[in-house]
């Protein structure tokens, strides 16, 4: 059995961010693949010991850049649980809109990087990029910046929604809901995506619990775990949420999981927009905080459109003394060697990319 | 919930059977004069959240390893040692998991020189 | 055989006898340029140096070398909604033999220099370099992180900055076609 080894180099044509994989080759079968990770690390756990509470937005949402809002969220609620702030009614229904229309943006991101590493050259990903646009232009309306939108204060939001926003949003999820049966039928009925896809990369119930996965790789696997309906925030048991699962753990078990999710936030969104109460979704402005923390420790999860991301942080008077990060996408980038073990060359690329990597996530 | 690093072990095997079979995250913080290790399980099924602490000294930095029950643990570890410098005892290869950072220290300690404020190439 | 001393008088004076013989026979018959060709070529040269520098100004392949978040603003820059081909930007190509503009996109951490350099001394010249957003001009948000490289500046010579956290596309559009008019020997005020 010789052994060829391949290094598949930090720069390469994807979405994911820069990866190298050691790859240990016997003729075209994989034996081993080892990730080597670091090129994108820049503390930001540090550095977040060094500035105050609301400095840090911007920090965490260079975690995640395609849905930074989730991290924002993330963080922001943490604080908030440190120093027992509420969080006003109407500021959660907000909360809860923006959030799950970032969701849909981020999956489609998703699925014009799976199509592309597959081979599809740009195809899907133009129609793609062409829905998320239309995402990216409504949330610019709410917070006026297309990227990173620091939106969040302790207690609500920065400002209120513009008016007009339920209409087009609304419009906006009819049309999706359309776009998404044309992306069903031209990648679902596809042989070639159904043969790279199916029976590849198959992780078993028992190894899921094992390798410590999260997010849609558990749930491809059978394990129907979401933040979302086991630890329940904001509005989501009000509005009737429930977990999608397949049970076949492999590449299409995955895709489905997500395909489905997006139709599941497309409901949510319109859920959320229509139950709106009246009232105000103001948060506190920052000159008002007077810190004193009530909790020395916490620990806040939330369900990224990654994974499950957790964040434990120690907190000191006016800045956290200790903040831990928990990516779902380190964790799901080490259990890639168990999941490739056996399949040829060419698949691994087809599982990196169901994966859903991040690599500025699993770097910090 | 507190606990003696001697009986780590113990714990998350008497754990893993009553069903905390999936770990969470393995993570560190610096109190000046000790270090918190920290452990968080979960039981899926249930939907229970557990915390594992233990107080270690400075000068006797040192973690058995929880591999054997928990494979997930390996990067958790991993990343530990090369962010604090404690050492995880029971593994064959103690690779550093960050690529080529030239790292003199561990960072997230509190002793950790910064850098000057203009560092040129 | 012996080595010949060229400082010797003998060589000397050998050497100044065979010019006067040269000297002599080549009078008269100097040679005439010949008017036609001449002026052809430099006809030919001029205008197929202008041409070139046309055609290579208007379609400046760029290396895509997206690392982090201002990587996504350039997919959306080269798709649907900013067109990146119609200006002449097609083709973001991962190999660097075939391109032109080096787009550095994301902060870059000490651990990616020897890559950046590499990709860099891979192009063929004329190459051009742009720094994509603040992490690449200048640090960024993580000036004072311990692994970051402060500005790409510091490893390769840029053409263009863009400011912004990130970018919108039209800038990036706006900054392309800056390097252009730079190019054509014109910088905009």
């Amino acid at each position: 059995m010789a052994i060829t080894r391949i290094n598949v180099g930090p720069i390469h044509p994807s979405t994911h961010g820069v990866l190298r994989l050691v790859v240990d080759l016997d003729g075209d079968t994989i034996v081993k693949v080892e990730p080597h990770i670091g090129f994108l690390h820049r503390g930001v756990e540090k550095l977040v010991e060094t500035r105050m509470y609301m400095q840090s937005p911007p920090y965490m949402e260079k975690i995640d850049y395609i849905a930074p809002m989730s991290v924002d969220e993330l963080y922001v609620s943490a604080v908030e649980k440190a120093l027992g702030i509420d969080v006003k009614e109407r500021a959660q229904y907000v909360r809860v809109a923006l959030l799950e229309l970032q969701r849909i943006a981020s999956h489609l991101l998703w699925l014009g990087g799976i199509c592309n590493d597959l081979g599809q050259l740009f195809t899907a990903f133009m129609w793609v990029f062409r829905d998320r646009d239309m995402v990216l232009k409504l949330l610019e309306t709410a917070t006026g910046q297309r990227m990173f939108y620091v939106n969040m204060r302790l207690g609500g939001m920065v400002r209120e929604l513009p008016e007009g926003f339920d209409e087009k949003t609304l419009e906006f999820l009819d049309y999706m809901e359309d776009r998404m049966k044309e992306y069903e039928s031209f990648i679902e009925k596809n042989p070639i995506f159904i043969q790279r896809m199916k029976g590849i990369g198959v992780l078993s119930r028992k190894d899921a619990k094992e390798y410590g996965v999260t997010g849609h790789v558990l749930r491809g696997s059978g394990i129907t775990y979401d933040v979302r309906k086991d630890n329940p925030y904001y509005v989501y048991k009000d509005l009737g949420f429930s977990p999608k699962h397949q049970t076949q753990g492999d590449n299409l078990a995955r895709y489905r999981v997500r395909m489905m999710e997006i139709r599941e936030s497309i409901r949510l969104v319109r859920e959320a927009l229509t139950r709106m109460p009246g009232g105000s979704a103001l948060g506190m402005p920052i000159k008002l905080i007077s810190p004193n923390a009530k909790n020395r420790t916490v620990a806040v999860s939330r369900e990224n459109p990654r994974g499950e991301e957790m964040m434990y942080m120690v907190a000191d008077p006016q800045r956290p003394y200790r903040l831990s990060i928990r990516a779902p996408t380190f964790i799901n980038l080490a259990a890639l060697n168990h999941m490739a073990q056996g399949s040829k060359f060419a698949d691994l690329f087809s599982i990196l990319g169901t994966l859903d990597l991040m690599m500025a996530d699993v770097d910090r | 919930m507190k606990i003696e690093r001697s009986n780590l072990i113990e714990s998350v095997r008497s754990l893993k059977k009553e069903g905390f079979d999936y770990l969470l995250k393995v993570t560190a913080v610096d109190y000046v004069d000790h270090l918190t290790a920290i452990y968080f399980l979960r039981n899926l099924s249930k939907s229970v959240d557990l915390e594992l602490e233990f107080d270690m000294d400075p000068a006797d930095l040192w973690v058995p390893t929880i591999m054997e029950h928990h494979p997930s643990a390996d990067w958790y570890e991993r990343e530990m040692y090369e962010m604090f410098g404690i050492e995880i005892r029971g593994r064959k290869a103690k690779r550093l998991l960050l690529e080529k950072w030239d790292g003199k220290g561990s960072p997230l300690r509190k002793n950790f020189k910064w850098a000057e404020p203009y560092e040129s190439m | 055989m012996d080595e010949i001393d060229h400082n010797s008088e003998e060589f000397m004076t050998a050497k100044a006898e065979m010019d006067r013989l040269v000297a002599g026979s080549l009078k008269g018959k100097e040679a005439r340029p010949n008017v036609v060709f001449s002026n052809l070529s430099e006809l030919t040269k001029a205008f197929s140096g202008s041409m070139v520098k046309w055609s290579r100004n208007n379609s400046l392949w760029p290396l895509q070398f997206g690392l982090a978040c201002c990587s996504i603003e350039l997919m959306n820059f080269g798709s649907a909604r900013v067109d990146a081909e119609r200006k002449g930007y097609l083709l973001f190509r991962a190999t660097p033999r075939q391109c032109d503009v080096m787009l550095v996109a994301g902060w870059v951490t000490k651990s990616v220099v020897p890559e950046l350099k590499r990709m860099y001394e891979q192009m063929a010249k004329p190459r051009y370099v742009i720094a994509f957003g603040e992490c690449a001009t200048c640090g960024g948000p993580w000036w004072e992180s311990y692994n970051i490289v402060k500005g790409i500046d510091q490893v390769l010579p840029v053409d263009v900055y863009v400011a912004g956290c990130p970018p919108r596309p039209e800038n990036l559009f706006g900054a392309l076609m800056k390097l252009q008019k730079k190019l054509g020997g014109k910088i905009e005020d």
